[in-house]
């Protein structure tokens, strides 16, 4: 087992505010875990994981002067619904690509961001944990991923169909 | 991630020629206003440079620094580096068809003819130490060829150094590049900064501009060489878990898996 999953986030941070969306191709998540995640380069991304492995997510920006940080990874919560015994299958999970389920995230207090000098300047957060031994296997746990990018009322952009998938 | 600031020095060519001064004559801008930088399109610019380091206390992430110059009522920098000749030899070749179709109609206009003489503009030598520009002709900012001494478009400031209290105290480690896109841009400065000394920290630049004097009948550039002066603020700041606000945690996953 890899100790560390990395996700990277790619972002094109000029395409996404000009669409005002992270689709249309503006956003490409990457993982490096060995243990068979699905749909990379894509904001779809399924990660395979296993409990007490670190997960880290980085973003990157193309273009290299447009500053891209995370502002936000809050996990969607589900209906209290078992997982089916047939999921339990590591090798191939049936996973649909957007599972029907509400996607509002639960109320998490963001994370302070305040530098010295008073500013906000989100490149002070490493976004990692760890993956917890209550996560049941075989289930997306889909995830918000919000962006920043730049500064501004228009500046913050999201996703939610990424997911850590338990094997 | 850490992320490049550009910063924009833009010169008053004319006045700090006649002044033989760039103070009042430089605006400068970056792109860090939203992480601390003040004075921005002044010249009393003062660029944040937000470091952050792990818990260990090694340096988090490398700040890059770029210097873009660029001149007032100028031929603006982001043409290919190759339009002003470009522009004469098409100028050139204009004028040497319309001078053959007047050769044409028998009795050239002496009137038309010294139209296209107008036309065909001023060029100005290399100083004859053979350093300085090379020998284009004087375009005016639409990158028409022009005679007139009033009209003509000065070359982009040309920066030869940073120096001052940043560089000698190791803050930032400028140096000269080439970037890879050959066709729009040329030499530009750069510098990495090292992060972990916070604190203000003026520097130099030395720049380079041209004059167009008149010398022995002939139009020279000469090379005018001035200082100014900005400074880089910097500040130092621990890495933070983003989930816990501290150190390593478990991720928040909800404790009711969701219905896959």
């Amino acid at each position: 087992m890899k100790e560390k999953v990395s996700i990277v986030v790619m972002v094109d941070a000029v395409g996404a505010l000009s669409d005002r969306t992270l689709h249309n191709g503006n956003i490409s998540l990457v993982d490096d875990s060995t243990a068979g995640s699905r749909h990379q380069g894509t904001p779809d991304l399924i990660t395979a994981v296993v409990p007490g492995q670190v997960v880290q997510w980085t973003p990157i920006h193309v273009d290299v002067q447009t500053p891209v940080e995370i502002q936000a990874i809050e996990f969607l919560p589900g209906a209290p619904v078992a997982p089916a015994a047939d999921q339990a299958d590591p090798d191939a999970p049936a996973v649909p690509a957007v599972p029907a389920y509400p996607v509002e995230p639960s109320v998490v207090p963001a994370p302070d961001a305040t530098a010295s000098n008073g500013h906000e300047n989100h490149d002070l957060l490493v976004w990692e944990g760890v993956v917890p031994y209550y996560m049941v296997p075989g289930v997306p746990y889909r995830y918000r991923l919000s962006l920043k990018l730049h500064e501004g009322p228009n500046s913050v952009l999201h996703i939610d169909s990424p997911a850590l998938l338990r094997v | 991630m850490a992320q490049q600031h550009g910063i924009i020095v833009l010169f008053d060519v004319e006045n700090a020629l006649r002044t033989r001064s760039l103070d009042g004559n430089t605006y400068w801008f970056d792109n860090m206003k939203f992480l601390g930088s003040t004075g921005e399109g002044t010249g009393d610019l003062v660029t944040i440079v937000p470091g952050t380091y792990f818990l260990d206390g090694s340096q988090a992430t490398e700040q890059v620094l770029n210097w873009l110059p660029a001149a007032l009522g100028s031929i603006p920098p982001t043409v290919p580096r190759n339009y002003l000749a470009e522009r004469e030899r098409a100028h050139d070749q204009r004028t040497l068809q319309q001078l053959a179709a007047l050769g044409g109609e028998g009795d050239a206009g002496g009137a038309e003819l010294t139209r296209l003489k107008q036309r065909v503009g001023k060029r100005p030598r290399k100083q004859a130490s053979g350093r300085g520009l090379t020998a284009t002709k004087l375009l005016d900012v639409t990158g028409s060829t022009t005679n007139s001494a009033a009209a003509y478009n000065y070359p982009a400031p040309v920066i030869t150094d940073i120096t001052g209290q940043a560089v000698s105290e190791k803050i930032i480690y400028p140096a000269q590049y080439g970037s890879p896109d050959m066709v729009y841009d040329g030499w530009y400065w750069a510098a990495t900064v090292d992060t972990s000394r916070p604190g203000v920290y003026p520097y130099t630049v030395h720049v380079q501009l041209h004059e167009l004097v008149e010398q022995n009948d002939e139009m020279v550039w000469q090379s005018v060489d001035l200082t100014c002066e900005s400074s880089l603020k910097i500040t130092s700041d621990p890495k933070r878990n983003a989930f816990t606000g501290g150190g390593l945690g478990v991720l928040p996953l909800p404790a009711v898996p969701p219905a896959g």
